[in-house]
């Protein structure tokens, strides 16, 4: 099937004897803010580990643009165009902020390794645009005042626009955030959703894990809600939100409060 | 700061050059092993500092270049100069090969890896391979170097090659600062699963790092076959590279750090030679100080370079 999305299919993970994920398909198209919910330890992060070459699936497939990309290393799924941000965030701590969005140009860099021993005129230059990049980047998430800091001396929230910045940086077409709100403020929040929305006007297309339900029901466009590695449900907001089922993952069964 | 730093070089490189007008012979060799190990730690530090990689062998490559030279020039007479590129390309192709099963190894590991290398370099070398090597006694009786008709084999030659070299050492190692490169190594270093995940190769970068450190090694190597026309197994055995590795530590991965690091410990014994034995008491004491006081390191590698337009309005 010839799609611009992205495919995942029958894809399962196990360790152990534990199945992570089970199973699971799912189709994001282009252009869409996709959002995949589900109580802790449903596997939400491990599928997004498997999109992104740091896990190999046991089964299953995931196609991208048409192009198989099941079991590539990190780096060449970055190269097929799509980035990822962490839960836990995973910035170059000594380095400062331009450095560390320096890193997702590296991709689009045409330096060779022995630019490293001599520059060539040419390098140079590459070296310079590069550096326009971030600067450019750094207006986009009015971090330039942060230019010189070292990453991990600042505040959370900042932190993580550092992140979604050095992933921008790569020029990506998709876009995977693994819980991009965890530990901001109500008005980080905010922000974050903004900056979500103007990302996407960019044409790039998002995946997002999130746990706050306000966030994800304001943002996405479509929603496959995990649990225990299973698809549960999956359809727009408005569907998913009256789903039986994902109430019952979410809140727990009237029964159960009963007992 | 910045103009203290440049200042500070500029001094540093000027003593350099002028420090043989007011040097005795025994202190003009002490200032040449300085310029030589010298070069050997700042390559160590591309591996060991920059790229994160516990390699603790690192004599190997040094002593790969200085017997290639030795070789080359006594069994083979090719002229010293000749050699010299054989001297960079054998030890850096040798740490390539030799990086390409292990750099996947984490610290502790391929740090114990590494020391078996260079424990098989120095065997190797002492049981005469092929008849080329000489035994445990070594090589000795090298050709001097000749460039463009001139017999470079004096004391004060060989000092200022060494110098030529490490402001070669000086370029690359600014060059690798400034390159993709070298920032990916900072990165795999800092967390090498973020680093892949922003789509570096991280596996082809830290070979890199071997081959490039390895062939400024062997480099190194060739003035030190030519400092003593001579070669033998126990300059390049264990303890050297972890001296190496000690010098990066302990000066902190600047190469201000690096070069404080190679005075402390192949200068300063020679200052308290007097104390004999004594010395490398007093030197121990020192570096466990160092460590406890500094645990960086005495320079440590400052980040945040940036270039300039990127901070001004």
């Amino acid at each position: 099937m010839a799609s611009n999305g992205l495919i995942l299919q029958n894809v399962t993970k196990k360790f152990g004897g534990l199945l992570a994920v089970d199973k699971l398909n799912l189709t994001v198209e282009e252009g869409q803010i996709y959002g995949i919910i589900g109580p802790n330890g449903a596997g939400k992060t491990t599928v997004f580990n498997c999109i992104t070459g740091i896990y190999k699936p046991e089964e299953g497939s995931i196609n991208w643009q048409g192009e198989e990309i099941t079991g590539m290393s990190p780096n060449n799924v970055v190269g097929r165009g799509i980035v990822r941000t962490f839960q836990t965030i995973r910035l170059f701590g000594q380095m400062s902020v331009a450095e560390n969005i320096m890193s997702g140009r590296h991709y689009k860099s045409r330096q060779g390794w022995w630019n490293g021993i001599v520059h060539t005129p040419g390098s140079a230059r590459d070296e310079k645009e590069n550096w326009l990049k971030v600067g450019e980047l750094m207006d986009f998430f009015d971090l330039r005042q942060f230019a010189a800091t070292p990453a991990k001396s600042l505040p959370y929230g900042i932190q993580r626009r550092v992140e979604i910045a050095r992933a921008l940086a790569v020029e990506p077409k998709l876009l995977i955030l693994d819980e991009p709100a965890a530990g901001l403020n109500d008005k980080e929040t905010l922000d974050l959703v903004e900056t979500i929305f103007r990302i996407r006007d960019r044409g790039i297309t998002v995946l997002l894990i999130e746990h706050d339900m306000d966030m994800v029901m304001t943002l996405t466009d479509y929603l496959t809600v995990l649990n225990f590695g299973r698809k549960i449900a999956e359809g727009t907001t408005a569907e998913v939100q009256s789903n039986p089922e994902v109430i019952e993952a979410y809140l727990g069964s009237e029964d159960e409060e009963d007992e | 700061m910045k103009v203290l730093n440049r200042s500070g070089y500029v001094l540093f490189l000027l003593v350099i050059l002028l420090a043989p007008l007011g040097l005795n012979s025994r202190w003009m060799a002490v200032g040449t092993t300085f310029l030589i190990f010298s070069v050997v730690a700042l390559s160590q530090d591309i591996i060991l500092g920059k790229g994160g990689m516990f390699q603790m062998g690192h004599a190997l490559f040094f002593g790969l270049g200085a017997y290639m030279t030795a070789i080359l020039n006594m069994s083979y007479h090719v002229p010293v100069l000749w050699t010299v590129p054989v001297a960079i390309i054998v030890p850096a192709l040798f740490g390539i090969v030799l990086a390409g099963p292990i750099v996947h190894l984490r610290g502790d590991y391929l740090l114990v890896t590494t020391i078996g290398f260079n424990i098989v370099f120095v065997q190797t070398l002492q049981n005469n391979v092929f008849n080329l090597t000489g035994g445990p006694n070594g090589i000795f009786g090298l050709d001097s170097i000749h460039i463009f008709g001139y017999d470079l084999s004096s004391q004060t030659d060989i000092y200022y090659l060494s110098f030529i070299v490490l402001l070669v050492t000086f370029a690359v190692m600014h060059n690798l600062e400034t390159s993709k490169a070298g920032r990916a190594l900072h990165y795999l270093r800092e967390d090498n699963l973020a680093a892949e995940s922003i789509g570096i190769n991280t596996r082809v970068y830290k070979i890199f790092a071997f081959g490039l450190g390895a062939g400024l090694a062997g480099l190194a190597g060739v003035l030190y076959a030519m400092q003593y026309s001579a070669v033998s197994p126990d300059a390049f055995n264990f303890l050297q590279s972890v001296l190496f590795f000690s010098i990066v530590i302990v000066g902190g991965s600047s190469i201000p750090g690096v070069l404080i690091g190679v005075a402390i410990m192949f200068v300063l014994p020679e200052v308290f030679r007097q104390f004999a034995e004594w010395r490398y008491f007093i030197f121990g004491f020192a570096m466990i100080l160092a460590m406890i006081l500094r645990p960086k390191g005495i320079w440590p590698a400052k980040f945040g370079k940036i270039p300039a337009y990127l901070t001004k309005e």
